[in-house]
């Protein structure tokens, strides 16, 4: 209690506040820039940040990665560009809802579940880090593998008019995941010699193609004739009731992706897909999900950010980063000459209860940001579509291009920007699409993994709880729509 | 190569002052892995020195090659600069029609890592004899990178050396997964850098056996080096600067002394120190030089024995 | 009404011809080195493959609704031109370098698009070119693509 109180204290001084507000903001931006990530900002930010000292770097780092999750939902939700890949759940809803002219309100239930769910997270990190690392160590590629089979599972139940195109675009994604070199045998797959694929098609290109470039071609096909109607309540920011229906969906947001981001291989783009379907699969409301359900982004909101503090609990109580900023994170803390482990719970606790301190405090600031500047923000809506689309393209492009420098990424961009568009045309959904790509390479890997580790016998299955478990709970989830319409036939047939 | 037969006209013209325009540094690391920081690191003072500019160029598919690719593309005058690691020597042996080992001129290094061949607390291998003997009598599941990587490379050359069964590979993604495993259990032993490890050392959940230095490490004053142990093979993780085949002599040397000059001033000094790496890290064209030609060397074995050598 | 047919066929062919083009094209990939534990390399995608031939089969078989003028509207020659300005967009950035091609593309678009006068769409264009070019190079220190028009003024 008293290294809480002495981060608090930290906390206090002006300059360190100064650095959690200016990395909030900074945050804030580069996240809804798509191209810049906040992962890709620390990277640039790292040399400078070393003379300001360890707790004023690592709060003013903190803040960027803890805002810049957030961030991503503003383009996401606008103009159906995550600005970072882990917003791309919240496009799924939170675009829909934008067409509506419920912007405003989406932004707003984006900003109020991101905070709780990031809190949350810093709150169990704060509580439960040492124990909840442990866990790690549970989870090796057979537990993975099933996890992944669970997440895969709910494929054919998101988005698109029929379950079987869920289904194709699901396994679309699985093929796509397998392009690149075999992490287990070396071997180049679809690659066409081409090194640009060989270390396999990036989130990023796909997901600002399928999801902004598609939406822009589409737009350009049904730019005559009718206009969209801009309601006039595109401003309003979410209310009482609005939280009261969303309440349960923040909450299992934030505990599924508390889990998650506290896996080390796994980060906060799985954790708000699986967040979207179990929000899906708990919700009252399933039939407003695909058509703009405000559940829909609260959902993946609270579980994007709640990931962020699960993944400093690897980071902090191992030394294992749990995502890719982290690892960034990490690099900037040892550089400081922090040596994260098990041991700086007790010989640097003021410098741990400063780091959650800060993150507490980002997480504040983005929220009242956030609602405030949800209204300026909606306004975006009202921009020509003249101008809006073109730019968009734009900014699609150099996103694309950003982060690796790839002219490759960007036509890798333009073809899911043609794939997405044809799904738009044919009833497909881009969701299952991504999460086949998300995690279609780890559930070959893990499984591959499993059977060198087993030395090639599938049994070896058996002898794990962790992931038997799992497999059980995926069984269960698959099965429970036919064995409850069987009983409700059965007891109607009795009656 | 191409790119510096076509350039040899320029550079024989540009008799001013070197460096007269921004240094690019390529690296085939995405904006914040672990080469890529050490490449920032190394550019805090590097601008100082050169009275410079310093640019990194991230060129990252292809285990290097793109790095490799993009570096030839540019004139041989001293103003592109690459970080070499292993992987590209591999990615070379793999790819002949990249620019070669012999197209590149060594100018200094920049991090060497000693690696440890690590098992946790509770394994029954208590002593590397005791590790030793069990994989004369069973294939070792060792961690490491992906198949045909730089750890399987040493893996396959420890195996060797050791007089061991040919050791099974399980690969992963990187350096925190493996030491999650070898925590775990899933596998019998693994090659780490210390820092990657370094909480798990501390705490005692994970004990060094061998040491793949070439002298007894500082902070592992009492594991003894495989080459104590009579198992002829090192393991580094290396880093350094290299230039294209065809720079100017005069050129390559004031880079040299230019880059050791930037690496030995207070803030890579200190990166140097909190990662763990050796303060001597940083070393000029002679010992970079020869210590890539041994890898290059390794490596081709290793890789042929392996089965991974197309034609 | 043109559209009013099951689009259902047309779109499991298209889904069978890439898993048959994917299926044959796992039959390049180099040989597994020998002495390998687990599965191989072609194993995964095969399966795969073969999910989407059997997912194809359901979904030929299955009437599907035709889409709406609403839903899809006809392409026009705005539309495709539009298209064909997305796909111009690398030529240009080869040549005019991004800085270039940026605030072409954003009036030439924006034209076709309508509705905004053409003095809008300039002072747009350069406004927002200028402000990229500031984050990204500026600021965040980008290299993007200069093009051959950059390259001669030695960038």
């Amino acid at each position: 209690m008293e290294a809480f109180l002495g981060g608090l204290a930290i906390l206090l001084d002006p300059y360190v506040m100064l650095m959690v507000l200016l990395g909030t903001v900074l945050g804030i931006f580069v996240g809804a820039l798509p191209g810049i990530s906040g992962s890709t900002t620390i990277a640039l930010l790292l040399p400078m940040t070393i003379a300001m000292g360890p707790i004023p770097a690592i709060c003013f780092l903190g803040a960027i990665y803890c805002a810049a999750n957030f961030g991503g939902s503003i383009t996401a939700i606008m103009v159906n560009a995550p600005g970072d890949p882990s917003a791309s759940a919240t496009a799924l809803e939170g675009y829909k809802m934008a067409e509506k002219g419920q912007a405003g309100l989406a932004l707003g239930m984006s900003a109020v579940s991101s905070a709780i769910g990031g809190i949350f997270s810093v709150v169990v990190l704060i509580f439960a880090a040492p124990m909840l690392a442990r866990a790690a160590y549970s989870f090796g590629p057979p537990e993975y593998f099933a996890l992944a089979l669970f997440g895969l599972s709910m494929c054919a139940a998101i988005g698109g008019d029929s379950a079987i195109k869920n289904l194709i675009a699901a396994a679309f994604g699985l093929l796509l995941a397998t392009v690149g070199m075999d992490l287990t045998t070396g071997v180049e797959r679809f690659t066409f010699g081409s090194y640009e694929l060989s270390d396999g098609i990036g989130f990023v290109p796909v997901l600002i193609g399928l999801f902004a470039v598609g939406e822009m071609l589409d737009q350009a096909a049904r730019r005559v004739g009718k206009a969209k109607i801009i309601h006039l309540d595109a401003a309003r920011v979410p209310g009482w009731a609005e939280f009261k229906k969303c309440n349960r969906s923040i909450w299992i947001g934030s505990g599924i992706g508390t889990f998650i981001g506290a896996l080390p291989a796994l980060g906060a783009t799985t954790a708000a897909l699986i967040g979207y379907n179990e929000t899906r699969r708990w919700s009252k409301h399933k039939h407003e999900f695909g058509k703009g359900s405000i559940e829909g982004v609260a959902g993946p909101e609270a579980a994007n950010n709640a990931a962020v503090g699960g993944s400093m609990v690897p980071t902090l109580a191992l030394g294992i980063p749990g995502s890719a900023t982290t690892a960034i994170i990490l690099a900037a803390l040892i550089v400081q000459g922090v040596r994260p482990g098990p041991h700086l719970f007790n010989e640097q606790p003021t410098l741990l209860y400063a780091v959650f301190a800060s993150m507490l405090a980002a997480n504040m600031f983005y929220l009242f940001m956030g609602l405030y500047m949800a209204k300026l923000f909606a306004r975006i809506s009202l921009i020509p579509p003249a101008i809006l689309w073109p730019a968009v393209f734009v900014l699609s492009i150099i996103g694309a291009y950003g982060p690796n420098q790839s002219m490759g990424d960007v036509v890798i961009m333009l073809v899911a920007g043609v794939v997405g568009f044809l799904f738009r045309r044919t009833g497909f959904s881009p969701a299952p699409l991504i999460m086949g790509l998300v995690l279609g390479g780890m559930v070959e890997e893990t499984l591959k993994q499993s059977l060198i580790i087993f030395g090639d016998d599938v049994t070896g299955f058996l002898g794990r709880p962790i992931a038997l478990a799992l497999f059980a709970v995926t069984a269960t989830g698959l099965l429970w729509p036919v064995v409850s319409r069987l009983l409700r036939v059965a007891r109607a047939a009795r009656a | 190569m191409l790119g510096a037969g076509l350039a040899a006209p320029r550079s024989l013209r540009a008799q001013e002052a070197f460096p007269s325009r921004t240094i690019e540094v390529v690296t085939h690391a995405g904006v914040g892995g672990g080469t890529d920081i050490t490449a920032r690191m190394m550019m805090v003072q590097a601008p100082g020195v050169f009275k410079q500019e310093f640019l990194v160029v991230n060129r990252t598919a292809g285990s290097g090659a793109q790095a490799l690719q993009y570096l030839a593309s540019k004139p041989a005058d001293g103003h592109a600069i690459i970080l070499v690691t292993q992987t590209h020597l591999l990615t070379q042996l793999r790819n002949p029609s990249l620019p070669q080992f012999a197209d590149l001129i060594p100018v200094a290094r920049a991090t060497a890592d000693p690696q440890l061949v690590l098992v946790r607390r509770d394994s029954p291998f208590r002593t590397p004899q005791d590790l030793v003997e069990a994989g004369k009598q069973r294939s070792l599941r060792f961690g490491g990178t992906h198949v045909g990587g730089v750890d399987h490379v040493t893996i396959f050359a420890f195996g060797r050396a050791a007089g061991i069964q040919r050791p099974t590979l399980v690969p992963f993604r990187g350096g925190g997964e493996i030491v999650i495993n070898l925590v775990g259990g899933n596998i019998d032993t693994a090659v780490v850098n210390p820092g990657e490890a370094e909480a798990q050392l501390r705490a005692g959940e994970l004990r060094p056996l061998i040491s793949l230095a070439e002298g007894r490490l500082d902070a592992f004053r009492d594991v003894p080096t495989a080459k104590e142990l009579g198992i002829d093979v090192t393991g580094y993780t290396l880093r350094g600067f290299c230039v294209l085949k065809g720079t100017p002599e005069d050129r390559v040397a004031k880079l040299e002394a230019g880059l050791i000059e930037a690496m030995s001033g207070p803030i890579y000094k200190s990166y140097l120190q909190n990662t763990g790496q050796a303060p001597d890290s940083v070393a000029g064209r002679q010992v970079w030089g020869a210590q890539l030609e041994q890898f290059h060397k390794d490596g081709r074995e290793a890789l042929q024995a392996l089965g991974l050598l197309r034609g | 009404m043109r559209a009013a047919r099951n689009p259902n066929p047309a779109i499991a062919a298209a889904v069978a011809a890439v898993a048959a083009a994917a299926f044959a094209g796992t039959f390049w990939f180099d040989a597994v080195p020998e002495g390998l534990p687990g599965l191989g390399a072609v194993d995964f995608p095969r399966l795969v493959c073969v999910l989407l031939f059997g997912l194809a089969a359901l979904l030929a078989l299955k009437q599907g609704n035709p889409s709406s003028e609403e839903e899809a509207p006809r392409i026009d020659r705005g539309a495709w031109l539009i298209f064909g300005a997305c796909l111009l967009f690398l030529p240009a950035m080869e040549i005019a370098g991004i800085w270039g091609a940026i605030p072409l593309f954003l009036v030439f678009t924006g034209t076709i698009w309508g509705e905004v006068p053409l003095r809008t769409l300039v002072l747009n264009a350069i406004g927002l070119t200028a402000a990229l070019w500031l984050v990204f190079v500026r600021v965040f220190q980008l290299t993007l693509p200069s093009g051959w028009l950059g390259a001669a003024f030695g960038y």
